[in-house]
């Protein structure tokens, strides 16, 4: 048994036995196939070897033009060793007579074929499993459309390891049979998070090592509440876990039980609760929820994988389909917040050689350079506001100075004239706010909150700019502390100079879901939290079962403490004198 | 059946090119043709098989072809042998 320790991203705890994300690690689980299969999976692995001599080609050409013959003749090795027939036969046995299939036979060659070169004593020949493998993973690539394929081939309820997951990936994970994830980097506020939590599976990210331990077809738990992944775990454990699980269930279902209360403390006051919302991850239990509205609705998504940005009547539809899911009810849109770590495949300028792209081009900087896109989107959303009776509220992301609201303004206003010239009005007014996730606008709001119809504080970048990390850089990603005495009093001066000015504060970051920060926000007067569907009931309950004027003398505290440590004890203290 | 002891008398060993030369050569032929050395018998055709030998600079290995070009392979495989694989001059 082996236990790993890394970051808790989506709570929950899957106990199942092991598969590895090809491309990442050689090792894969054993899928097995029908006889009728053996030949069709035969004829893969020829037309994978074609395909590979072909890239081999180009690259050797390559290497010829660039570097010379030296590196060329690695190529031709390369190209050997592919042609093997040595291979070929232990390929072709494995899927012939213990009708492995195709992907799995040639992982499970490339694993005994390097166990044998590993023996080997002499570094330079030992050091030509590395050839080996190279060739061999461009084989297992080649052998279908990758890592979606691998995902849809996965047929038995199994947890996903992977050193990284792409949001791209585990988009496919719902439906197919993944009961849990764990990734070697990432953090608890990286989009992969994100996402397991809005699968509602549980996930367990920034393990180091995980890839690396884990052997396919291990069991594995993954405990999404403690952050942990445990390998082979003994009977013992197992048990133990098992009986966790089964908490967790009935917990679970006791929360299904509060959807239809109202969302108060224990003394009367009441709060806000919106959900972030994906529209490519909802389910049906995401459908029952009764929420206050949709509180983030990230657009980057229809920027990404196409070659030209996305149209009018394209983003229109999306808007459509948002605002109808929620009926009525509050719809809060971003503006995409293109740029950073989310890059779109269509060119633009601004991109070329950011050398530090977080405090780069990114949100509304890029999109007044891009005054098209701004344009677009802004036509998208309003065109849709006219349709349908939506509560539509525009939510612009990044925001570090007054003038580019004024910007943005004006932009809006543009477009609603346009409209009304066609004798178009939206139903009802559409409000314009922003995204505090500067400390320059946080620190300097009075002088834009006139200008807002309604602000949200993005506590996940905020949090990063406060203290100057990069959540997902492992050496520094520990001083990324929500318990800094900086970030209490920012929320407190943001919270604060709004309701001054009679504007609506809301939390969407992840530390909105924190439990134990709960009393914090609360107590510092937010008027509302936006969270995951996966965290909703959850974070509902927490509402229901707090004291609001506690929260408020827990929160007046924290404004005077000078340390992260002496928030953490108080909070800490909070948390287990209210859940022993 | 051809049997030759052939010994390595260029200085790296079999490592990846001369490995290749071989494979190479000895795909050329339709005999079977094998290589063993410490009781390990490999498929001359198979440059993984030849790099795991991890034969290094003056070790012998011996060589047994079989089949309707055997005379010609093993000449050739020879000739590799002692050309030291076209890489000293």
């Amino acid at each position: 048994m082996l236990v790993l320790k890394g970051i808790a991203a989506s709570p929950g705890v899957a106990i199942g036995p092991a598969v590895l994300l090809p491309g990442e690690n050689v090792a894969l689980s054993r899928q097995y196939i029908q006889k009728n299969e053996i030949t069709s999976e035969t004829q893969k692995i020829h037309q994978a070897v074609q395909k590979t001599l072909a890239e081999l080609d180009a690259c050797e050409q390559k290497v010829l033009d660039t570097l010379g013959s030296e590196y060329a003749n690695l190529m031709s090795t390369h190209k050997l060793i592919l042609q093997d027939p040595a291979f070929h036969k232990a390929i072709l046995h494995k899927i012939e007579k213990e009708q492995l299939s195709a992907q799995a036979a040639i992982l499970f060659t490339l694993q005994e074929l390097s166990a044998e070169f590993q023996k080997i004593e002499d570094p330079f020949f030992k050091e030509r499993r590395n050839d080996l493998l190279d060739v061999g993973k461009r084989l297992a690539n080649n052998l279908s459309s990758g890592k979606d394929n691998f995902l849809a081939s996965v047929k038995n309820p199994s947890l996903l390891v992977a050193h990284n997951l792409y949001p791209s990936d585990t988009i496919n994970l719902q439906e197919n049979q993944i009961l849990g994830f764990c990734t070697d980097v990432g953090g608890k506020t990286s989009h992969t998070a994100l996402l397991a939590q809005s699968l509602n599976i549980p996930a367990v990210v920034g393990l180091s090592t995980a890839s690396k331990e884990v052997h396919a077809g291990d069991t594995l738990i993954i405990d999404g509440e403690n952050g942990l992944l445990v390998i082979n775990p003994d009977r013992y454990t197992l048990s133990n876990y098992r009986k966790i699980q089964r908490d967790i269930k009935k917990t679970e279902s006791l929360l299904k039980t509060i959807n239809h209360l109202p969302i108060v403390t224990q003394d009367g006051q009441a709060f806000k609760l919106f959900v972030n919302y994906d529209p490519r991850t909802d389910n049906k239990d995401n459908k029952r929820l009764i929420t206050d509205g949709l509180g983030l609705l990230r657009t980057e998504f229809i920027f990404m994988g196409t070659p030209i940005p996305p149209s009018e009547d394209e983003q229109y539809s999306v808007y459509l389909a948002v605002a109808k899911r929620f009926d009525m009810r509050p719809v809060t849109i971003r503006l995409a917040d293109l740029g950073a770590d989310k890059r779109p495949d269509f060119p633009l300028d601004e991109f070329n050689q950011e050398e530090n792209p977080f405090m780069g081009c990114r949100g509304i900087r890029l999109f007044l350079k891009n005054p098209e896109l701004l344009h677009t989107q802004l036509r998208a959303l309003v065109r849709m506001a006219c349709e349908v009776p939506a509560q539509v509220r525009i939510m612009i992301p990044m925001v570090s100075s007054v003038e580019e609201i004024r910007h943005v303004r004006r932009a809006f206003n543009g477009v609603l004239e346009e409209f009304a010239k066609q004798g178009k009005h939206p139903t009802n007014k559409i409000a314009l706010g922003a995204m505090i996730e500067v400390p320059a606008a946080a620190i300097a709001l009075d002088g834009m909150i006139g200008e807002l119809d309604f602000i949200s504080i993005g506590t996940n970048d905020l949090i990063q700019y406060l203290v100057a990390v990069d959540r997902v850089n492992q050496e520094v990603a520990h001083l990324y502390d929500p318990c800094h005495p900086a970030v209490a009093r920012a929320l407190n001066t943001i919270i604060q100079t709004a309701h001054k000015r009679g504007k609506a504060v809301s939390i969407c970051g992840e530390i909105a879901s924190d439990a134990k920060m709960l009393p914090l926000l609360l107590g510092l007067e937010v008027d509302a939290l936006s969270v995951t569907p996966r965290m909703f009931l959850r974070v509902k309950n927490n509402i229901r079962n707090s004291n609001f004027e506690h929260c408020s003398n827990l929160a007046q505290a924290a404004l005077l403490m000078g340390s992260s440590e002496e928030i953490r004890n108080l909070i800490e203290q909070n948390d287990k004198h209210e859940n022993p | 059946m051809i049997e030759l002891d052939l010994k390595i008398i260029n200085q790296l060993g079999l490592h990846a090119r001369p490995a290749a030369l071989i494979a190479q050569t000895a795909g050329g032929f339709t005999s079977d043709i094998h290589l063993s050395k410490d009781q390990v018998s490999i498929d001359a055709k198979s440059i993984m098989g030849i790099l795991m030998l991890a034969a290094e600079h003056g070790s012998t290995l011996h060589l047994t072809v079989q089949g309707a070009d055997e005379q010609q392979a093993a000449d050739a495989i020879k000739q590799l042998f002692e050309n030291k694989f076209n890489e000293e001059f």
